[in-house]
């Protein structure tokens, strides 16, 4: 089956209201579609995670998710401000979230590394002040 | 009889409003010429929609005291939220109504219980990762459906109930009763666990043969007393004082199991310190979301219960939930110790894993389960996302899905409805003013 997306959802800056609602969507589709329930968790982490990030991180943002008979890819793309040290950001517990996230229990710099945990390849595309897109996939 | 489910409609009663089809936590219910049908693969007996209905149409029926003539050797089990319906009887003299009342034995499933908390506890200490109860059956069917991603996650134990069931028949056997003749009986707060006998979850066979209502076992006991001239429990007398040299006699452990977090009381301290209790189908289920996103941190056991503060919420129960946990908390309070036992007795592994059911896939094949989604988010998009229920869903979506699953139509809305019956009269009017070419325009009044 060739390559569809399934699911598009734009996401706004500091809109913790809708925290997960994405990713909770998601897996609901997911389990409509008959996709094996851990292949499914694993994409529903990697997507709360990837929803979280562009909430508190950046200045919005969209995710779009594809599915075809081999895999399943989760884009995540946003206007800014860009990750300045991805080396850094891949440490566990380096964060560059404010105190007022942190005091929300978010931030606690896992993220990245959760994602990468969670999916079979993860790409990165950002630098300092530029657009962030992660593209993570997870095969079926 | 196979009975898989034990929540029942009186017809007659049904209004057809669709409160029962809103609460519903699976989406399992939906209203059909006016009754509430339940979908059986995706109901999970939490009874949610008995507490729901103004008009007392749901209802569960279990077994009665007459099935006590089925067996020479009838056994009971007691559950631990049984005491809690009685402020001034004591657990001796509630045992004492029930031998009057015919049973050869009163056996406590506190004490399973009592041994399970120890077991869990040994099992966390030993296994990784994080871990849910699985004594409330209501949680174990709502995760094999909703999150079969944390079956895995369950704690492959016995409930009480099966692990004191079995025993109390090992026991009768070896003091030489014949198989034949034992019958065991539970006295069930909920519909769940009387579905759990002819509905067994992890198991081949339940070990337990009939299940009788709180209601009725409570009813019961007053008549007992009565006759006795006893007096009734709801009039008079002193509340049930623990007796002298009780300590560690009866299980008061175990029975704090009867409402939520009771579990964990009887668990050591260590394990209390990283584990949480949770209770009521739709908390527990927002719960299950956050844990399956992974966004519950560094709690390692989750001790859930479909009813509201537990078995005490239970729908079978007579009093309310509040008295009745200021009733049991008294007695939990005596149980400084658990009952010294050999835990060995007990059987607590399950003969089967529990498996993650695959129901609600709109296809099993993935392609025609795609050409079926873009179906849905067509029939989403032209729906009016109300969400009234007046077609006999919960709500849109899941009329979408019943439409595409060819079980309802798009005219079942009633606002798709009215205006196609809108578009419809547009058009008869419109063809009316079309005039036959034969008529002259001045004559079109005639």
């Amino acid at each position: 089956m060739q390559e569809k997306l399934i699911l598009q959802n734009k996401i706004a800056k500091g809109d913790f209201a809708r925290g997960g609602e994405t990713s909770s969507n998601l897996k609901e589709l997911l389990r409509k579609l008959g996709i094996q329930s851990d292949k499914n968790r694993r994409v529903t982490i990697v997507t709360y995670e990837l929803e979280m990030n562009i909430i508190i991180h950046s200045h919005g943002g969209e995710i779009q998710v594809y599915i075809s008979s081999e895999k399943i890819r989760v884009v995540a793309a946003d206007t800014g401000p860009g990750i300045e040290d991805l080396e850094k950001a891949f440490q566990p517990g380096y964060s560059t979230a404010d105190d007022e996230v942190r005091d929300m229990g978010f931030g606690a710099g896992m993220g990245l590394n959760n994602i990468k945990h969670y999916s079979d390849e993860l790409e990165i595309e950002t630098g300092p002040g530029q657009e962030t897109k992660i593209v993570a996939t997870v095969y079926l | 009889m196979m009975k898989k489910h034990s929540v029942l409609l009186k017809e007659e009663l049904c209004a057809g409003c669709t409160n029962c089809v809103k609460n519903c936590p699976t989406r399992a219910i939906r209203v059909h010429h006016g009754k509430a049908t339940i979908k059986g693969d995706l109901c999970i007996d939490c009874a949610e929609c008995i507490r729901t209905c103004a008009y007392h149409a749901k209802y569960s029926m279990t077994d009665s005291f007459e099935d006590l003539e089925d067996f020479a050797y009838p056994i009971v089990l007691i559950p631990p939220s049984f005491y809690s319906q009685f402020r001034k009887l004591g657990p001796e003299e509630i045992k004492a109504c029930l031998t009057k009342l015919g049973f050869k034995e009163v056996v406590d499933v506190s004490l399973a219980a009592e041994a399970l908390s120890y077991k869990t506890a040994e099992f966390l200490d030993q296994y990784p990762g994080i871990f849910i109860s699985s004594s409330c059956p209501v949680v174990v069917r709502l995760v094999r459906l909703l999150y079969p991603e944390l079956t895995d996650h369950l704690i492959p134990f016995k409930p009480p109930v099966d692990l004191m069931a079995e025993k109390a028949r090992q026991d009768a056997l070896a003091r030489g009763i014949a198989p034949e003749e034992i019958g065991i009986f539970f006295l069930t707060p909920c519909p769940a666990k009387y579905t759990n006998i002819s509905n067994p979850l992890g198991l081949e066979k339940s070990h337990v043969d009939r299940a009788i209502s709180v209601s009725l076992a409570y009813q019961a006991i007053l008549e007992v007393r009565k006759e006795a001239g006893s007096g009734q429990e709801a009039s008079g007398g002193e509340e049930a004082r623990p007796e002298e040299g009780e300590e560690g006699v009866l299980p008061y452990r175990g029975m704090g199991w009867g409402q939520s977090g009771g579990e964990l009381k009887a668990m050591p301290e260590t394990v209390q310190g990283k584990s949480l209790s949770v209770s009521g189908i739709h908390r527990v289920k927002a719960l299950l979301d956050e844990i399956s996103r992974n966004n519950i941190k560094g709690i390692k056991y989750f001790e859930l219960t479909a009813c509201n503060y537990g078995c005490v919420g239970g729908v079978f129960n007579v009093i309310n939930p509040y008295q009745a946990r200021y009733n049991l908390r008294r007695l939990e309070l005596k149980g400084r110790k658990p009952v010294d036992q050999d835990y060995s007795q007990y059987n607590f592994e399950l003969p089967k894993k529990f498996e993650e059911l695959k129901i609600g896939q709109l296809d099993s094949n993935l392609e025609k389960a795609m050409e079926k989604f873009i179906q849905l988010e067509k029939e989403i998009e032209v729906l009016p996302g109300l969400d009234c229920a007046a077609c006999g869903a919960p709500d849109c979506k899941t009329l979408a899905e019943d439409i595409v699953n060819g079980l309802a139509s798009r005219s079942d809305c009633i606002f798709l409805l009215r205006k196609q019956v809108g578009e419809l009269a547009d058009r008869m009017s419109a063809l009316a003013h079309e005039l036959p070419p034969v008529m002259k325009k001045d004559k079109k009044d005639r």
